[in-house]
């Protein structure tokens, strides 16, 4: 069995009465895309700066790729990339200078790894273009790039998609996917939660500071409540007539009655006959479910 | 270490900032060499507008000891403040353009950049310092000022150098604080409470004891009464300087970058 890429145990930090991440313990393997979801103020930036070693625990200890994340210790950042919070860059440096300037500070020489990640990242119009002088999703892109310049083994990504439009989002996303399957392994925090469903193989919920709650996005739909959703002409009838066969329903506004029973869900056609049955048959039948903001606000209380 | 002097390098060569330094200290030597030029001949430059009818400028002869003197003092005060602001844009900048995070998880060790942007800064500083000798020396010889002695000149010109490399140490807790308050006012209220304070200081007679101090009493700006700084007073410089290092080094590699 390969060591996990980070290893975080008891994670603790405190600002005076303040507890900004609370016994937080991780266990990333290499190759995943772990997603930390959280309201703002829920400790996810500070977690990924611990991480980083950017922030000391008050408490618990971290382990990157194999070592001990501490001051002074700096050897491992050189497997690793990352992005926290907002991009930033120097305003006067052009994305070419600005991208020498940490493959510099990262080893890197030549131009290749430049190049490469400009062209990546789709920065090639504005290459020589200053930074001061790039629209929001450029400058995340930028962010990206730096990130991405030595070809790391693992990402750790502060909400990846700030900024860009659609198309960018979906592009980041491919991007990532693409990295996670030739092994580099990804942490990344996102309030868009359909990106992180859509992302993530693994996904902790952190609120408050805590880490309430872990789940594998292949058992993501076990965690997800289900609902039939019934519309009917006649709702007092279909009412009565789902009550009286045994099931639980709940009235809505307008038309629609919402079964919430494992049978219901599992088996719609019964429901189709009971209703036929009583002569009011249904017009719109459908299976809904949580989406992950839903699912997320039930998980953490909100 | 290298990497980081280099990028260090890019960073500064890029912006515009040396270049207004560079325009400070060349005013610097132009006021010193239009005061000669006044001191000359005074019923000249009045009638040439320099100065007013009634005006008068005392305070030396119009000669190369007295010119040299005055850049030396000029360095002390201006060299502290523009000296100390290079140290604030030098630092001060990776906070105000949220760029510090950049430089913390890297192979090279933070206290390898806070080491480069030191050398950066004083390596500017000699620039300057360069500058405002030649410059001084061009406009001295163009004005025909009397008293040329190798031995005169050999002395202003190392004056002038140890003020100025003093006065580099003593901006090393500008930097500090630049860091510490994660931007340029921090470090602007710092630089301009110890030239306030040097000033205060150094007219009570106490100057010799407060380092900010001691680059005014060792050019001659407090006058001919004042004490001389003596080891003790060149003693604290060294150590404000290693301290306002050391300090920054310490804040860099162990301080909670939470911004």
């Amino acid at each position: 069995m390969t060591e996990p890429v980070i290893v975080a145990k008891g994670l603790t930090k405190s600002y005076g009465d303040v507890t900004a991440v609370d016994d937080l313990s991780l266990e990333i393997s290499a190759g995943e895309i772990y997603a930390l979801l959280g309201l703002n103020g829920a400790g996810k930036t500070t977690t990924i700066r611990m991480l980083l070693g950017m922030v000391r625990p008050t408490s618990g200890s971290v382990t990157v790729l194999g070592a001990a994340v501490r001051p002074g210790a700096h050897a491992m950042w050189s497997r690793v990339g990352y992005l926290v919070e907002t991009p930033a860059a120097y305003p006067e440096l052009t994305v070419v200078e600005n991208l020498m300037v940490a493959a510099r500070l990262r080893g890197l020489r030549g131009h290749r790894q430049v190049d490469d990640v400009i062209t990546r990242l789709r920065l090639t119009r504005y290459a020589r273009n200053r930074a001061g002088t790039l629209s929001l999703g450029n400058a995340q892109r930028l962010g990206l790039a730096k990130a991405l310049l030595h070809q790391p083994d693992l990402l750790i990504l502060d909400e990846p998609a700030n900024g860009l439009d659609p198309a960018g989002v979906a592009e980041i996303r491919s991007l990532l996917v693409e990295l996670s399957l030739q092994g580099v392994t990804v942490v990344l925090s996102s309030h868009i939660l359909t990106e992180v469903a859509r992302l993530a193989t693994r996904v902790g919920v952190i609120d408050q500071g805590r880490l309430v709650r872990e789940i594998a996005s292949n058992h993501l739909a076990e965690h997800v409540r289900q609902r039939l959703s019934v519309s009917v002409r006649d709702h007092a009838a279909a009412s009565k007539a789902l009550s009286a066969a045994g099931f639980h329903a709940i009235r809505t506004d307008g038309d629609q009655i919402l079964l919430t029973d494992f049978r219901a869900v599992a088996e719609p056609e019964h429901v189709v006959t009971v209703l036929v049955a009583a002569g009011c048959p249904p017009y719109r039948l459908v299976v809904e479910e949580d989406d992950l903001e839903t699912f997320f606000l039930r998980v953490v209380g909100a | 270490m290298i990497d980081a002097l280099m990028t260090e390098f890019l960073k500064a060569r890029r912006s515009r900032v040396p270049w207004v330094t560079v325009l400070a200290f060349t005013v610097v030597s132009l006021v010193g060499g239009l005061f000669m030029f006044i001191l000359q001949d005074q019923g000249r430059a009045r009638s040439l507008g320099l100065i007013g009818t009634k005006a008068a400028l005392v305070g030396g002869e119009a000669d190369w000891p007295t010119y040299l003197s005055f850049l030396a003092q000029t360095t002390a005060v201006g060299g502290m403040i523009v000296f100390g602001l290079v140290e604030i844009w030098v630092f001060g900048r990776e906070f105000s353009q949220r760029t510090a995070k950049d430089l913390l998880a890297l192979p090279t060790s933070r206290v390898a950049i806070v080491t480069a942007k030191f050398a950066v800064v004083a390596l500017w500083c000699l620039v300057l310092s360069v500058q405002l000798l030649v410059l001084g020396l061009v406009i001295g010889t163009a004005l025909g000022l009397p008293g040329w002695s190798t031995g005169t000149v050999l002395t202003g010109l190392l004056q002038i150098g140890a003020v100025a490399v003093m006065t580099v140490l003593l901006t090393t807790p500008v930097a500090f604080a630049a860091s510490a308050g994660r931007g340029y006012l921090p470090g602007v209220g710092v630089l301009i409470a110890a030239v306030f304070c040097a000033q205060i200081i150094a007219a009570l007679g106490y100057g010799q004891y407060f380092p900010w101090s001691v680059p005014a009493l060792f050019s001659g700006l407090a006058g001919p009464g004042q004490p001389s700084p003596g080891a003790l007073g060149f003693a604290l410089v060294a150590l404000v300087g290693a301290a306002g290092a050391a300090g920054t080094a310490l804040w860099w590699r162990s301080a909670d970058h939470d911004r």
